[in-house]
């Protein structure tokens, strides 16, 4: 049984899953056929769809779990002008850690990808930098205190 | 009697002996020499104690054998996991590392010199964002080729199998694949925790600085809730 939660994505997150999803299902009709569809002539291909062509279990199981999240989407929008001076989903933040400069950018558990500086907002951090702006100083402890300065925000 | 028997039951199930050992033989040559392989796992420290002095530190299949029960048990607590995909994914996770070796998040800035090594464990390494679009890169293209190299003489099926549970634990394809890479994770922080106990090293400050970003599944958090208690509950790390 799938899980049913909400996925929060960015556009190009969206975007993303979108093609993937449309690229596998033309790959699913084509072997049905026993073609080889032209897309996989192309450079610009995610190498990893190729480990589909050769699996079709493996092939089955991404195209329900690309369904499952399509439909329980929730769309990150860019906050209206007001909003923008705080961090919100989708949104990259210019923090100071201990000296440190870092840049993180909140988004949902499916896109996150903390060695990139994609922080989920329902790790600690990220859920207690979402509704900061620029000056505030975040304190995340127990059992460390560590504290995350707010210098920049953008979107 | 059983003399009898077996004169007269001989020559027949003598064939049906060696068609069973024709077909079990095939690829056992191959599966010998990936087992053989693999098992240099158990004799190779993880890189991240070494680095931070870890007196007879784990090797990557010790911190695979409890990876995959953690796994197993935690995922169970979730609704919907395939446990049989999860806990295979565990077995596999690290295959890679026969030959691609260990690599830890220090190792861009990592010094020679033992005491600037020492000092600089204190610290998370930050990194510019198109130094971590390379490091992820280079990591990921290093360890395919490994596992490609690995599993190259195996079955087509086997081979497959292998190939897509790496993929889908390294890209977070599936639900299983983004639940084991967190715990994954899990199972390196609760060491770090025993040895600190033990050794009072490695620092604990950058691991609760990664941790507190890293982790987001709630259940896991859970867990690390209570690894806190378990570990810091009289002497609470300052470093």
């Amino acid at each position: 049984m799938m899980q049913r939660k909400r996925f929060y994505l960015t556009s190009k997150g969206l975007k993303d899953i979108k093609k993937e999803y449309e690229v596998l299902k033309n790959l699913r009709l084509a072997k049905t056929k026993g073609e080889v569809p032209k897309i996989w002539e192309s450079e610009d291909l995610n190498p990893e769809y190729l480990s589909f062509q050769e699996d079709l279990n493996f092939l089955e199981t991404r195209i329900t779990e690309l369904e499952n999240i399509l439909k329980n989407i929730e769309l990150i929008k860019t906050p209206s002008k007001k909003k923008r001076d705080a961090i919100n989903l989708g949104g990259t933040v210019v923090v100071e850690v201990e000296g440190d400069k870092d840049e993180f950018t909140i988004v949902g558990t499916l896109e996150a990808k903390p060695s990139l500086g994609k922080i989920s907002n329902e790790s600690p951090v990220g859920m207690a930098l979402l509704g900061h702006k620029v000056g505030d100083e975040v304190v995340v402890s127990s059992p460390i205190k560590t504290i995350y300065k707010i210098r920049k925000i953008k979107y | 009697m059983i003399i009898n028997y077996l004169k007269e039951t001989t020559p027949a199930k003598a064939g049906v002996v060696f068609l069973i050992n024709a077909s079990y033989s095939k690829n056992m040559k191959e599966l010998v020499n990936f087992f053989h392989e693999i098992g240099k796992l158990k004799g190779m420290p993880r890189r991240g104690w070494v680095i931070n002095d870890i007196k007879n530190p784990e090797s990557i299949a010790d911190h695979t054998f409890r990876a995959a029960i953690m796994a197993w048990i935690l995922a169970e607590r979730k609704k919907g996991l395939n446990t049989e995909k999860i806990l295979k994914m565990a077995l596999i996770h690290d295959l890679c590392e026969v030959s691609a070796g260990d690599t830890t998040p220090y190792d861009p800035v990592l010094p020679k010199s033992r005491k600037k090594r020492k000092e600089l464990m204190k610290t998370w390494p930050r990194f510019s964002d198109s130094e971590k679009k390379k490091i992820a890169q280079e990591k990921y293209k290093r360890e395919k080729k490994a596992l490609e190299g690995l599993i190259s003489k195996l079955p087509a099926n086997l081979k497959k199998e292998i190939k897509n549970l790496w993929l889908d634990y390294e890209k977070g394809l599936t639900p299983e694949g983004r639940f084991f890479n967190q715990t994954d994770r899990m199972e390196s922080f609760l060491q770090d925790m025993e040895y600190w106990k033990k050794y009072k090293k490695p620092p604990q400050r950058p691991w609760w600085l990664w941790a507190r970003e890293f982790f987001d599944d709630p259940i896991l958090l859970e867990l690390i809730k209570e690894m806190d208690n378990k570990f810091h509950k009289y002497k609470k790390p300052r470093i």
